[in-house]
């Protein structure tokens, strides 16, 4: 019975209504339709990175890199456009030109990752653990360390109007949700996260989907860049430094494995959704950040616990 | 031709390291000293004593992010417990008490709820920085002087830490090489279905693995606070990122059943900490330090990669070829 | 003399359904038995319940007369049962004594004693005929040394029983003997086995006592001298079968040359082969354990890269990886179907498509149409009697090893190949699945495909093949076209270039 429960698809969203259900009484703010929004703004770039990095676990990689990408790719864009010494300040064109670069250079360097990882035959582990640390390290060097403010208005709504940071983050979700379901790519990454030899045998090209799985999580670190951005007003060389767990989190949490073949987009949509909310009603409660990093710890221990569980139900 | 490759394929990491030190040495006259080098060795000991570690732990095809967060957690009971008026025995035997028990702890949630390590102990890593945080209530706390004494004393001439770091290699590598824990831990790398099969005690393995991890998070903690003589919010912090790179550059494989503590672990630890005291002595930016390290990490396991697959090719061949055979090829 | 073990009345079940329906017999001090039996018989359940890996859920076995109720594998082995599984369990990353004494080493207080470790691992290779130096590493050995390794551990217990479940599978013809030899020096010392096989000739010709397992029961049992391969057949099927093998319609193989291989070398692998195959042909690949076959294969299908000469398909040059190959009409079915014949954990209907994805996919994006998939699959797991319990739908580890099989074959007939490589289809299979795979092998011949059939099993070959060649340390060293196929004449090319003896591997 536990175990049918728990081997539910919809396990983990009903998880998220018992928090609500649960918390919401003596959260005061927690339910408000103003608080929810914020929640649904809040989880849209955790949403972006987390889905690329279910592209990466059912490929049965790992990447580390996610958030060192999100900070470059914030620092580039917003140097670009800011309208205290960027490269082009008020240009019309700026802010196209900053998304794509920053889309672009997301891309490029989960393509790195990728190409290191594919066909010189790395650890994954290795690859993205130096090039988090490279590109971090990067990105603190070229700018001291120091912000990027004065960025353009017409970017900031980009991160910030509901609308078009719902449509960006939805119509990315989709897209790759439909690609890993629908499509050759999809069915090809699936087989290489269960035997890579076997997909190589029938066939598959296995270093380019893997490749391009990495790519895949790069550029949706870039777009969340875009949207984080946004939301804070400023190009930071320390953007999203401390979301690994909740990315990595959110994709097991919702179920992916960690030894790949098995992933789902709309999962770790739950999963994310549990996290934030979860985040979100501790803080409403007042509790100190370090409290909440450790009661997010447990959490995570106890959703891997229950994952365990949901396994050895799957093979019965 | 083929032959000098692979002799420099096989030592890449010595070779790096002669790399490494010449080319700063050449830039900074002064690197090379004795003394320098010396400090080197001592400096690189907290990681080498993580390596050692997380060697164990990476042997049976596992992985222990929290050591950073379980130096925190013990240095900053240890720093509590001195400003409270604790003698420093105690205090040392708390944090080492503390590290053992966060290894426990990784073990069980590994063994027991059959958690993949790596979410395990990134688990473990967030339980153990915001428990340290929150007892040190975010604060840097300065340590007695008895501490830095700790790190700068002596015994028969040579420094504690160096002492500290030799004692622990050396226990380390007679554990995997020589005991039958050590070998049980290398055949459960392999495979560890194959290993119960065998009969081998798998959970019990496999938990004392990342128990001696915890242990040895506690001993480099040591260390690295005498090297300190204070304890900050970010104690440790990615410190497991350096024993694994250094554990991986000693040859530990990150799938299991590879890897040697000595001179594996050592040579790891002192490569990352070379770069980086050469870095310092050509005044170079600090920023670009994890830029230059991560650099230098990769291309070691690059070569590393390069040389296993180098090794794959040559026994790949099924059976040796007779020289008649070989020439008569070479007539054809 | 009593018997050695006595088993009455066993049974038991798993989740309910029941695998041994009460199994009752004896096993006398120093005797061979043959235990055989169709997949699902209940012969590795039975022989799990003896070396202490299960437990009973009624029933008695009696050890020496002795009531005997092992809790594991451990207390199997101290009573002096020991069990060698097909699967077998060594370490290459550890040296020969340490696989031999992995949980027993002799220790001189908390160190291994070296000295002791391989004084003693001495003697045990030494038993088992094995010339290394104890500290070789295992990973140098071949499967068949390895096989004998396995079995120096089994000797380590001074077992009164060892259980050998499937040891052949993976040796070659002079490997099996040697095996045998061993077997019949330690029943000379009073040791009884239990050999599991599905290799019949085997089996009766090595034991001297056979017990037939069919759904769970004895099915026949008696003397090795009164059986002969038909009744064994019978009585696993339980039903007269005829025949082991489809019977072949005369035909004559096309002239036209589909595959054509001019002098490929790889150093240390294969040397100077050269030869063709016709459409409609069944070309038989003989040889030992090591000679190259499955190298040879991997070669052809472009996982591994040669040094010189060229493969044409259809006058076509060849060239890359296993991709363009697929696409240019080959196909290779690889010998581990664990490694890499299935992905374990995908759907059956997954590992079916697999290969063939690229031609059902639509636009620039690749996109898959399921309802148009659905058909595809259905159609290609009948034509191979695959039988499946979701319509496909469960992850193919849940099927049988025939069953695998079968899925595998599927993937490669959807890619409609004109050259397909077959290395060592049948193992590990039971007599029903085998026979229905030789069907489909002979169909797809005749309907003009170029098939290479690699088998260590020679009636397999000698049954099904046009043409065979033999291939001897790298090289080709004999072709016999049919009906000139000759058994002894097999042999003595497989072993044309084994002039030195073996020494220690490099």
């Amino acid at each position: 019975m536990i175990q049918r429960l728990v081997s539910s698809e919809f396990f983990v969203l009903a998880l998220c209504v018992l928090l609500l259900a649960g918390l919401g009484p003596f959260t005061p703010g927690l339910l408000s339709a103003e608080n929810l929004t914020n929640v649904l703004a809040a989880m849209l770039p955790l949403l972006l990175v987390a889905a690329g990095q279910t592209v990466v676990l059912i490929g049965g990689g790992i990447d580390l890199s996610a958030t060192a990408i999100i900070a470059f790719t914030s620092v580039t864009g917003a140097k670009i456009m800011t309208l205290s010494g960027g490269w082009m300040p008020g240009h019309p064109a700026a802010v196209p030109v900053a998304a794509g670069v920053m889309l672009l250079a997301g891309f490029l360097i989960g393509l790195a990752n990728g190409i290191a990882i594919a066909w010189l035959r790395m650890s994954a582990f290795i690859v993205t653990m130096t090039s988090l640390m490279a590109v971090s390290g990067l990105t603190v060097w070229a700018t001291e360390s120091k912000n990027i403010a004065d960025l353009p208005a017409g970017f900031l709504a980009l991160g910030q109007r509901p609308p078009s940071a719902l449509a960006i983050a939805g119509g990315s979700l989709i897209l790759i949700h439909v690609l890993l379901t629908k499509s050759i790519f999809g069915r090809w990454l699936h087989a290489i996260g269960h035997n890579a030899r076997t997909a190589r045998v029938s066939g598959v090209p296995v270093p380019a989907v893997t490749a391009l799985s990495y790519a895949v999580s790069g550029l949706s670190a870039g777009a969340a860049a875009i949207l984080l951005t946004g939301r804070l007003e400023t190009g930071s060389p320390v953007l999203g430094q401390t979301m690994m767990l909740d990315i990595i989190g959110a994709a097991v949490i919702g179920g992916s494995s960690l030894f790949g073949g098995r992933g789902n987009v709309l999962w770790t949509v739950s999963g994310v959704l549990f996290l934030t909310l979860l985040d979100n009603a501790l803080n409403l409660r007042g509790l100190s950040h370090f409290v909440i990093m450790m009661i997010k710890g447990a959490v995570i221990l106890l959703a891997a616990g229950l994952d365990t569980l949901r396994r050895s139900g799957q093979t019965e | 031709m083929k032959r000098a490759a692979l002799l420099l394929l096989d030592h890449a990491v010595v070779v790096l390291f002669a790399g490494v030190l010449l080319i700063f040495g050449f830039l900074a006259p002064g690197f090379l000293s004795w003394a320098s080098l010396g400090n080197l060795l001592i400096q690189s000991s907290p990681t080498a004593i993580l390596a050692v570690g997380m060697t164990f732990v990476l042997m049976v095809a596992g992985v222990d992010l929290s050591v950073g967060a379980a130096m925190a957690v013990a240095a900053a009971v240890a720093g509590k417990m001195m400003l409270g008026g604790w003698s420093m025995p105690l205090a040392l035997g708390a944090m080492l008490l503390i590290g053992t028990a966060c290894g426990l702890i990784n073990g069980l949630l590994v063994t027991r709820l059959k958690i993949a390590a790596f979410i395990a102990t990134l688990g473990t890593l967030w339980l153990g920085r915001g428990c340290a945080l929150w007892i040190t209530e975010t604060r840097a706390m300065n340590l007695p002087d008895s501490f830095l004494h700790l790190g700068s004393s002596r015994l028969f001439g040579i420094p504690l830490p160096g002492i500290v770091c030799a004692m622990v290699l050396a226990a380390g590598h007679f554990l995997l090489e020589r005991t039958p824990f050590g070998r049980q831990l290398r055949a459960t790398g392999h495979s560890a279905e194959a290993a119960a099969k065998a009969g081998i005690n798998v959970r019990r393995l496999l938990t004392i693995a990342y128990v001696i991890c915890g242990l040895c998070a506690a001993l480099g903690g040591i260390l690295a606070l005498a090297q300190l003589g204070a304890v900050s919010p970010k104690f440790g912090l990615n410190r497991e990122f350096a024993a694994i790179a250094a554990a991986v550059l000693g040859g530990t494989s990150l799938f299991g059943g590879r890897g040697s503590v000595f001179p594996g672990s050592l040579l790891g630890a002192a490569l990352i900490q070379s770069v980086e005291n050469g870095l310092v002595a050509i005044n170079a930016n600090p920023y670009l330090y994890p830029v230059v390290t991560s650099a230098v990490i990769f291309l070691a396991v690059l070569l590393d990669t390069l040389r296993q697959r180098f090794r794959a090719g040559m026994t790949r061949q099924i059976f040796q070829e007779t020289e008649s055979e070989a020439n008569s090829a070479a007539v054809t | 003399m009593g018997a050695l073990l006595e088993i009455q009345n066993l049974t038991k079940a798993f989740h309910g359904v029941p695998v041994l329906r009460g199994v009752s017999f004896k096993i006398q001090p120093g005797g061979i038995t043959g235990l055989a039996g169709g997949n699902g018989a209940g012969k590795s359940t039975l022989m799990n319940l003896v070396g202490g890996n299960l437990r009973p859920d009624s029933g008695v076995m009696r050890l020496d007369g002795q009531v005997y109720e092992p809790a594991n594998s451990a207390a199997a082995a101290r009573a002096g049962i020991s069990f060698v599984h097909q699967e077998l369990n060594l370490f290459p990353n550890l040296t020969l004594a340490e696989n031999l004494f992995l949980t027993d080493f002799p220790t001189r207080g908390f160190w291994i004693s070296r000295s002791a470790l391989s004084r003693q691992a001495a003697v045990l290779l030494a038993k088992v005929g094995l010339a290394y130096p104890p500290d070789l590493p295992l990973e140098r050995l071949t499967p068949g040394e390895r096989q004998l390794v396995e079995i120096a551990k089994a000797l380590h217990g001074r077992p009164n029983l060892i259980i050998l479940d499937e040891p052949t599978t993976s040796l070659s013809p002079p490997e099996c003997e040697r095996l045998f030899k061993l077997v019949r020096a330690l029943q000379a010392e009073g040791c009884a086995f239990v050999f599991i096989s599905h290799a019949l000739g085997d089996v009766l010709r090595l034991c001297d006592h056979i017990l037939v397992l069919r759904d769970g029961a004895v099915a026949d049992q008696g003397a090795a001298k009164d059986f002969n391969i038909a009744r064994l057949v019978t009585s696993m099927a339980g039903r007269e079968v005829r025949q082991l093998f489809p019977e072949r319609a005369e035909r004559t193989v096309n002239a036209e040359v589909l595959l054509e291989v001019r002098g490929i070398n790889q150093p240390g692998v294969v040397r100077d082969i050269s030869f063709t195959l016709r459409r409609g042909e069944i070309l038989g690949l003989s040889g030992l354990m090591g000679a190259g076959r499955t190298e040879l294969a991997g070669l052809l299908f472009g996982l591994t890269p040669h040094r010189s000469g060229e493969i044409f398909l259809n006058g076509k040059k060849l060239r890359g990886g296993p991709r363009p190959r697929i696409r240019a009409g080959m196909a290779l079915l690889t010998e581990s179907r664990g490694e890499d014949g299935i992905c374990a954990g995908a759907s059956v209907n997954d590992n079916i498509l697999l290969a063939t994805l690229p031609a059902h996919a639509r636009g620039p994006l690749g996109w898959l149409s399921s309802a148009r998939l659905k058909p595809v699959v259905s159609d290609v797991s009948e034509s191979v009697h695959l039988q499946t319990k979701r319509q496909g739908g469960e992850p193919i580890r849940r099927l049988s090893g025939g069953n695998q099989q079968k899925a595998v074959l599927a993937r490669w007939l959807l890619a409609k190949p004109q050259v397909l490589i077959l290395d060592e289809p049948t193992r590990g299979i039971d007599a029903a699945a085998k026979f229905e795979i030789y069907q489909l092998i002979l169909a797809l011949a005749a309907a003009g495909t170029g098939v290479i059939l690699i088998s260590s099993e020679q009636e397999e070959l000698l049954a099904l093949s046009d043409r065979i060649l033999v291939m001897s340390r790298g090289r080709l060293s004999g072709e016999f076209v049919r009906p000139d196929f000759n058994p002894e004449l097999l042999l003595r090319a497989a072993l044309a270039h084994h002039h030195s003896n073996p020494e220690v591997p490099a």
